[in-house]
């Protein structure tokens, strides 16, 4: 009882003293160091979409941070003097099979480690999983072996294959389906629903947000894809955006490197999974089970 | 329409027993209910029906066929679940008629025309278009038997389809599916683990515990000559007081009473427990007397039931409930005269639990070494 007293006046106590920092919002400290770590992560970005509309003089002005002229004229040389539109539409399409492959093959394989009985069920499980410890850049020498027997080098099959099977996805297409009642399960079973039936109509829309949200890490992780395209693509009409980006590097003006031209490329490559971000950011929390106020 | 037989059935999981050897006769029509506590095998029994768990042994038969290795599917029944199972994506009336192509040969206008009557006897026209998120839980569970309607099954299969919902919407469901019953006439396994349930909808009630069958009666039957000692204390809600006697000449005989057991003279039993239900004890002063001896007894706790008053009363040390007349003043500690009703006694064997006897001249069960 004496202890409750106590902890009653404490409070009072406070509210009486009326401190400056009471006058502050409780979480001050939390507000200046989200807008500092917000500043600090997009400055790059910030300076890469100024310097993309400035001319290579302004740029080599160091302390000029005002947006200049030149901004059409740099998009446009990089858009289509140099390729990148091009090379735009391949990352496109190769994210896009990706996505779609990708998706396709893991909700297969979770519906039958969910719902088909087989042996050494949970074995298979863990042996998808142990695939994540060999993702494509520790397999790039046997894969590249692989595709030149099959002739695949510079095609789309090269660079979007190996990508379609994901422990990542299967993991997460697995858990979801756990977690939709059994009953649903059984009452199918009772009308002889199939198993692909019951993914196609029952399942799939059932993990809407999941695919949604499996989709946008799967699209942004493909169209950043850099080192296997550079490897397994060689000719210019095949090759994929973060690739086409670095040949942006060779050119110069009057022996200075094309900041300008390289940053607007860079703003170019960054424009798609953005959208792809902003437009499904919903699914994405909530594949991660993260909520939004 | 169809008869439903279980022959041996028994199911094993791992070195778990969860249905020993049962047997079980459903006529054709027949509502029948299997009740029993958590874990004694009903809702085993119910999906060994359905053919979603399989038998380890004996042998199902819907309609006279042996089903016993057939597809769910193939069955011919249709199942509720306690949660109702209703896909959250469709509408009602596509909940109701998925599947209805896979399952049989329905043409679309048949499955529309099916679809159509089953929420007429339900009453769900106007809830057609909803998907379940936008549904009560009454009106969710009527769209999980239109689906099992739809499909006009030879058996109906209820998995505790009420349990989820409220208490008042629990009482107003149970009397709609006794009016569906009546109405469709299929033949139906309710499983449930409230005997209220099972009193009122069931044409005949199964008791189950440790997956083993105590008994299949119908309810009054059921309530009125428990077979045995768990029957007795599981249907009726105050449960049956059990009090251990000596049974010697036809009178049971405890440190603190005798009751002479009528016609039994001869039995002679020796230890046993005495059954009597609440209600078949009261206050003297409320009734004439019925018993040949009334006792006092110490009230300890009184709970006002409104209907009722119930007592906790102590004799020697044993706690008795007794249901007496609403609106007394009895308060704990003060003492009670206790009467019984000769003709409602039960006696059950202390060791095997089986009924020994039963005072009602109905009797069923034939007391051992009673000549009548």
């Amino acid at each position: 009882m004496a202890k409750h007293d106590a902890t009653e006046r404490d409070a009072v106590d406070q509210y009486a003293s009326g401190s400056f920092s009471d006058a502050l919002p409780d979480n001050l400290w939390m507000h200046i160091g989200l807008i500092a770590s917000i500043a600090l992560m997009s400055l790059p970005i910030v300076l890469a979409a100024i310097m993309s509309t400035q001319s290579v003089s302004q740029i080599y002005e160091v302390t000029n941070l005002a947006p200049g002229g030149q901004g059409v004229d740099n998009y446009t040389r990089a858009l289509f003097e140099h390729n990148l539109f091009a090379f735009m539409i391949n990352s496109f399409i190769m994210a896009i099979a990706i996505v779609v492959g990708k998706i396709a093959l893991s909700l297969l394989a979770a519906l039958a480690l969910v719902y088909y009985d087989f042996p050494y069920k949970n074995a298979v499980f863990v042996f998808v999983l142990f695939t994540l410890m060999l993702p494509v850049p520790v397999r790039i020498v046997p894969l590249f072996e692989l595709m030149v027997n099959l002739d695949w080098i510079n095609t789309m099959w090269a660079i979007t294959v190996p990508y379609l099977a994901s422990a990542t996805a299967v993991f997460l297409f697995r858990q979801h389906f756990m977690a939709i009642p059994a009953s649903m399960v059984e009452a199918a079973k009772l009308d002889n629903i199939g198993g692909i039936k019951f993914l196609i109509y029952v399942l799939i829309p059932m993990s809407k947000g999941m695919i949604a949200g499996v989709g946008v890490i799967t699209y942004v992780y493909a169209w950043n894809q850099y080192l296997w395209p550079l490897a397994v693509i060689n000719n210019e009409e095949n090759q994929v955006l973060q690739v086409g980006l670095k040949s942006l590097e060779g050119t110069a003006a009057a022996g200075q490197i094309e900041w300008g031209l390289i940053m607007s490329g860079a703003i170019i490559a960054l424009i798609p999974p953005l959208i792809v971000l902003v437009v499904l950011h919903k699914p994405l929390l909530e594949t991660f089970g993260l909520q939004q106020k | 329409m169809a008869e439903i037989q279980l022959e041996n059935i028994t199911k094993r999981f791992d070195d778990v027993v969860a249905v020993k050897d049962l047997n079980l006769e459903v006529k054709d029509g027949e509502f029948i209910v299997v009740v029993g506590p958590s874990g004694c095998g009903k809702s085993t029994t119910l999906r060994m029906i359905s053919g979603l768990e399989s038998v380890s042994e004996g042998t199902i038969r819907i309609g006279g066929v042996d089903v016993t290795g057939q597809e769910p599917s193939d069955r011919g029944i249709a199942m509720v679940f306690q949660n109702y199972a209703l896909y959250p994506h469709m509408t009602a009336k596509r909940n109701m008629t998925f599947g209805m192509n896979s399952a049989g040969s329905f043409t679309d206008e048949e499955i529309e025309e099916r679809a159509m009557s089953a929420a007429e006897i339900l009453n769900i026209t106007d809830l057609l278009d909803r998907k379940p998120g936008a549904l009560s839980g009454g009106e969710r569970q009527r769209v999980a038997l239109g689906r099992a309607i739809c499909r006009d099954p030879q058996v109906f299969l209820m998995d505790e389809p009420l349990s989820n919902l409220d208490a008042k919407l629990r009482v107003q469901m149970r009397a709609e599916l006794a009016k569906l019953h009546d109405e469709l006439g299929t033949t139906t396994v309710y499983v449930t683990h409230d005997q209220t349930e099972a009193m009122t909808l069931g044409d005949r009630v199964v008791v189950l515990d440790g997956g083993q069958l105590q008994q299949v009666d119908s309810p009054q039957r059921l309530y009125d000559f428990p077979e045995n000692r768990f029957v007795a204390e599981f249907i009726g809600d105050p449960a049956m007081n059990m009090i251990a006697v000596d049974v010697a000449d036809g009178t049971a005989s405890h440190p603190a009473f005798t009751i002479p057991l009528p016609d039994a003279d001869s039995l002679s039993v020796g230890s046993s427990v005495l059954g009597v239900r609440p209600e078949d004890l009261y206050l003297a002063d409320e009734r004439e007397a019925t018993s040949p001896e009334t006792f006092e007894a110490t009230v300890s706790v009184t709970e006002p039931l409104g209907d009722s008053l119930l007592l906790h009363g102590q004799i020697e040390g044993h706690e008795f409930k007794i249901q007496a007349q609403p609106r007394r003043t009895i308060t704990p500690g003060d003492t009670v005269e206790l009467g019984y009703d000769p003709d409602r006694l039960h006696l059950f064997d202390r060791d095997t639990g089986e009924a020994i006897y039963h005072s009602d001249p109905a009797v069923s069960v034939t007391p051992p070494g009673v000549t009548q």
